[in-house]
């Protein structure tokens, strides 16, 4: 089975999960007694029925894919994998967009605590990190002082309060 | 009028810096620029606003042939075209010369773009009075009909993108009925989910975790960083490619689909064919750099008609501006040029000024440029992020719409693992309520009858043009499909 057709089957999968789901809650919507012909529930209903429809062309086309390439390759040949080429990828990668998704997480549950300042430095630093650079004096210096630099930009330039955090309370 | 062009002026200088920077930086395009500066534009006034954005997508036009000439990485996916002469032209020390062609390539596509835009685009508008509600319905039809072009490789995911965006259109108050529709009990779902934040979710934060994957770009060095403009002979000979690349422009912007990448290739390839030098193509030509930055530059001003005159954005960045229109409150499509023609004519001059201002800023701005080029990738990044995270919540102070917009990141990532792709996505949330709201309110005035869409004109023409593009696309991946068939068949 290729790569395509995998990835093509799995969007499938998932994409009809969702119209599944979704027209769930599309008939939950309530009925109004001043509705039009078509109602609240009309237009997601036909959404998800469309959704569905399309999602079940594409695991038809990656099933179809999947057989045909497993008749055309039966005599499998041992091939060499590709060498790549250009600069070498960085290692980790998908350990890495996790953090860098977990460092927005993260901000998000924590800024109205600790604050503007101290919680967009740590975001600088943590996505420094998870961008493969070193975690040294000078990312910690470009993180707090990026951290200050924003701070200006916003809160005193652009005059948009963002959380200070618990830090008032404290003096 | 003076305090308008106050602002305008230094909106359209700041716009087109901001641009250039950003498409100088490899793998940021002026989608992700653009989306980058939406937040910021909250606050200012409308006219100053759709000016900076309009302006950073000149800028980011010019700003991606910066890398493509110095370091042999396009910028953006417009200057791809640019990276063959531009580097070689660099590898012989003239890459002083190659900006100088790409930045005033860039300036007479960009005025050119800019007559295009202002004859056409109010012409094509003149028709908003007529527009009734199965007319806007059938224009939403049209710009939906878009995805059949847009699609890339697969119908079927396009598709697929479409609906999903259209599902995301239907989150909040139902447009007749006023009640809740997946809302969750959440108070900051009512008014449904601002295409800003799915705009900036998908493109900028979805590209920031995707990019975590990629390796460091190169570094350029600090002796090429000095522009050299083309002497009166050069200018003479490059005037043919400038022809092409602008014309071609024209056309490809207009098209939906067609975008920077697309006409700079085409314009690439016909001004070799019409060349008097065609060997020196691929190993240092200037026209090589002419007809494309003019194409890509032509782009940026033409791709506006469909999305001013009708609300239909042909590619992402214009798709971007639409999303700063919404954000003021100002409805791309037939009536702005009624109800907010003081707004048009701003943007028209903003951009003619965007335009010069490239010529200025371009020449100045490039030892910035080699700076922020040769930062660590890492640093950068980190920037963009604590950029885009302090942006979304500085417009309306929501922690909400930070977290939402994070969701739409990871979305955004997995769409381009799954290879699904995100402008038909927009297209569904941007024009998801107008063509549910039209839709009902054209069955409410006619009782229920569905000949209302036939019987009014607009919307009859309009309907047959979805349907002659949606024909159409279809014609074309059917051929495509059996040529490839053909020739895979030939191979055996």
């Amino acid at each position: 089975m290729s790569e395509d057709s995998r990835r093509e089957l799995v969007l499938g999968c998932a994409t009809l999960a969702i119209a599944a789901g979704y027209y769930l809650m599309a008939v939950r919507i309530p009925q109004s007694d001043i509705a039009d012909v078509i109602g609240a529930q009309g237009l997601p209903k036909t959404y998800a029925a469309l959704l569905a429809i399309l999602s079940i062309v594409l695991i038809g086309r990656a099933t179809l894919a999947r057989r045909t390439a497993a008749v055309r390759d039966a005599p499998a040949i041992a091939v060499a994998p590709p060498v790549p080429e250009g600069p070498p990828l960085p290692r980790n990668v998908g350990w890495r967009t996790f953090g860098m998704l977990m460092n927005g997480v993260v901000y998000v549950a924590l800024v109205t605590r600790l604050g503007y300042i101290v919680s967009i430095a740590g975001l600088i630093a943590s996505t420094i990190y998870f961008q493969g650079g070193a975690m040294n004096r000078r990312s910690l210096a470009v993180a707090v002082g990026g951290a200050l630099v924003l701070w200006l930009l916003f809160v005193r330039l652009l005059h948009i309060p963002h959380p200070p955090g618990i830090w008032p309370s404290l003096f | 009028m003076a305090v308008a062009f106050l602002t305008v002026i230094p909106a359209a200088f700041g716009g087109v810096a901001w641009g250039i920077l950003g498409g100088a930086l490899p793998g940021i395009s002026p989608s992700i620029t653009m989306a980058l500066l939406l937040p910021f534009t909250y606050s200012m006034a409308p006219t100053t606003a759709v000016v900076m954005l309009a302006c950073t997508y000149i800028g980011a036009e010019y700003g991606g042939s910066i890398p493509a000439i110095l370091i042999r990485t396009p910028g953006t996916n417009a200057a791809a075209a640019t990276v063959v002469d531009g580097y070689m032209m660099k590898v012989q020390g003239r890459a002083g010369e190659a900006l100088g062609i790409s930045l005033y390539s860039g300036f007479v596509g960009g005025l050119f773009g800019m007559l295009v835009l202002v004859g056409l685009t109010e012409r094509l508008s003149t028709v908003a009075l007529a527009f009734t509600p199965p007319a806007y319905f059938a224009l939403g039809v049209l710009g939906l009909s878009v995805i059949a072009t847009l699609a890339g490789d697969s119908l079927v995911t396009g598709l697929i993108a479409g609906v999903l965006g259209l599902m995301i259109s239907t989150v909040g108050t139902d447009p007749v009925t006023g009640l809740n529709r997946f809302t969750f009990d959440s108070p900051e779902l009512l008014s449904g989910i601002p295409p800003l934040l799915v705009m900036v979710g998908l493109y900028a934060v979805g590209d920031l975790f995707v990019k975590t994957g990629e390796p460091d770009w190169a570094k350029a060095t600090r002796e090429d960083a000095r522009i050299k403009f083309p002497s009166p002979a050069l200018w003479k000979r490059i005037a043919r490619p400038q022809i092409i690349g602008s014309l071609l422009g024209a056309f490809e912007g207009m098209m939906p689909g067609g975008g920077g990448a697309v006409s700079s290739f085409l314009a690439y390839n016909e001004a070799r064919r019409w060349s008097r030098h065609k060997e020196e193509f691929g190993h240092g030509s200037p026209e090589g750099i002419a007809a494309p930055e003019a194409a890509n530059n032509t782009v940026a001003c033409t791709a506006l008609v469909p999305m001013l005159s009708l609300g239909i954005p042909s590619s992402n960045s214009s798709a971007v501006l639409l999303g700063g229109f919404l954000m003021h409150g100002l409805i791309p499509g037939p009536l702005l040029f009624v109800s907010h023609a003081d707004v048009v004519h701003g943007l028209y001059v903003g951009m003619f000024a965007g335009n010069v201002a490239m010529l200025i800023i371009g020449y100045l701005i490039m030892s910035p440029c080699m700076w922020l080029v040769n930062r660590p990738k890492p640093y950068l990044m980190a920037f963009i992020y604590a950029l885009v995270v302090s942006g979304v919540y500085a417009i309306q102070n929501s922690i909400f719409h930070v977290g939402l917009t994070l969701g739409f990141g990871v979305l955004g990532s997995a769409m381009k693992y799954f290879r699904l792709p995100v402008l038909p996505m927009v297209l569904g949330v941007v024009l998801g309520f107008v063509v549910e709201s039209n839709y009902r309110r054209a069955l409410v005035i006619s009782a229920g009858d569905y000949r209302t869409f036939i019987q009014d004109p607009i919307a009859a023409g309009l309907l047959a043009l979805a349907l002659l593009f949606v024909t159409g696309a279809l014609v074309r991946r059917l051929r495509e499909a059996r040529s490839a068939r053909r020739a895979a068949a030939a191979s055996v």
